[in-house]
């Protein structure tokens, strides 16, 4: 269908995604790409294959790497998941904002939340913890622990 | 009391003012309140009217557990409602923090910024729950106590 003509222009033309893409149903597809690979396959998702549409972007944190999945979506119903990993000791992406304006928000919640380092992320307030929050503390990581929280403030 | 006093205690029974508030709270239970303002429910029986601003108001009526962010705004909004006031915290959340309790942004449910007068657990709250503790808050006025 849709996605196997998709699928087969992608590998034709990065042979390295030979073997790293997975359709497991209909309309979805899933590329696993390196890190430094990331941004050319994004760009030509977006500007060529008509996924015009950034769903989501989801963090997940696995041990040694963070892993990124980047939701696209297309007019006709297919949806890509796009999927890189950045190492634990030093997580650093470039921002996709460039391509999607509105992308920052799931962004910012990559740096909040997991720690993550985007570059290129346009000027704005964090989000989406308060801005009291202390430096340092990823809540979801899975090693946080809740004392690392701050304390409760006074009441006056 | 007073002949002044009975009067506007009087007014404060037979037609509280409310005003909503969403101290982050996943809207399920703003939904419901909202649902107990509508004729189907209809609490607007009692003389209740929601008004936009908490000087108007008498009842803070309001759902979801406390975060850190909306913390500092809930307090102002209480504060800037004029004596005697009276709170509702509808909802398990907003009671006591309900699925978010020890979660890293919560610090719990009202009470834990603010005084409450009456809790409504559910979740979320069915609109006739509304409408029983909104009764038990105005019966408890008739009865002469205040926040």
């Amino acid at each position: 269908m849709e996605e196997e003509k998709t699928v087969n222009e992608l590998v034709g033309e990065f042979p390295f995604l030979d073997g790293a893409v997975r359709v497991p149903r209909a309309r979805r597809i899933f590329v696993t790409v390196p890190l430094d690979r990331f941004q050319s396959v994004f760009r030509r998702l977006v500007e060529a294959k008509g996924f015009t549409y950034l769903t989501t972007i989801t963090g997940l944190d696995t041990g040694e790497t963070f892993t990124l999945l980047y939701h696209l979506a297309a007019e006709n119903g297919v949806v890509c998941t796009l999927g890189t990993s950045v190492p634990r000791a030093n997580p650093e992406i470039e921002s996709v904002s460039r391509f999607f304006n509105g992308g920052d928000i799931y962004e910012r919640e990559l740096v909040d939340l997991l720690g993550i380092r985007v570059n290129g992320l346009p000027k704005g307030n964090r989000y989406p913890l308060p801005d009291d929050w202390p430096a340092n503390q990823y809540p979801l990581r899975k090693d946080w622990r809740p004392e690392g929280a701050p304390a409760e403030p006074a009441e006056e | 009391m007073g002949i002044g006093k009975k009067i506007m205690t009087w007014a404060r029974i037979k037609s509280p003012w409310i005003l909503h508030f969403n101290s982050g709270s996943c809207n399920g239970c703003d939904i419901e309140i909202v649902a107990a303002l509508t004729p189907r429910f209809d609490v607007e029986r009692f003389g209740v009217i929601i008004r936009g601003t908490p000087r108007h108001a008498d009842v803070l009526v309001c759902s979801g557990p406390v975060t850190r962010q909306i913390r500092d705004r809930l307090k102002r909004i209480y504060d800037q409602m004029p004596s005697p006031k009276f709170v509702v915290a509808v909802g398990t959340c907003a009671c006591t923090g309900g699925v978010f309790d020890g979660c890293y942004n919560v610090l719990g449910g009202i009470d834990s910024v603010i005084p409450v007068s009456a809790y409504i657990p559910g979740c979320p709250v069915n609109p006739e729950a509304i409408i029983d503790g909104v009764v038990k808050l105005v019966g408890s006025l008739e009865e002469g106590k205040s926040a």
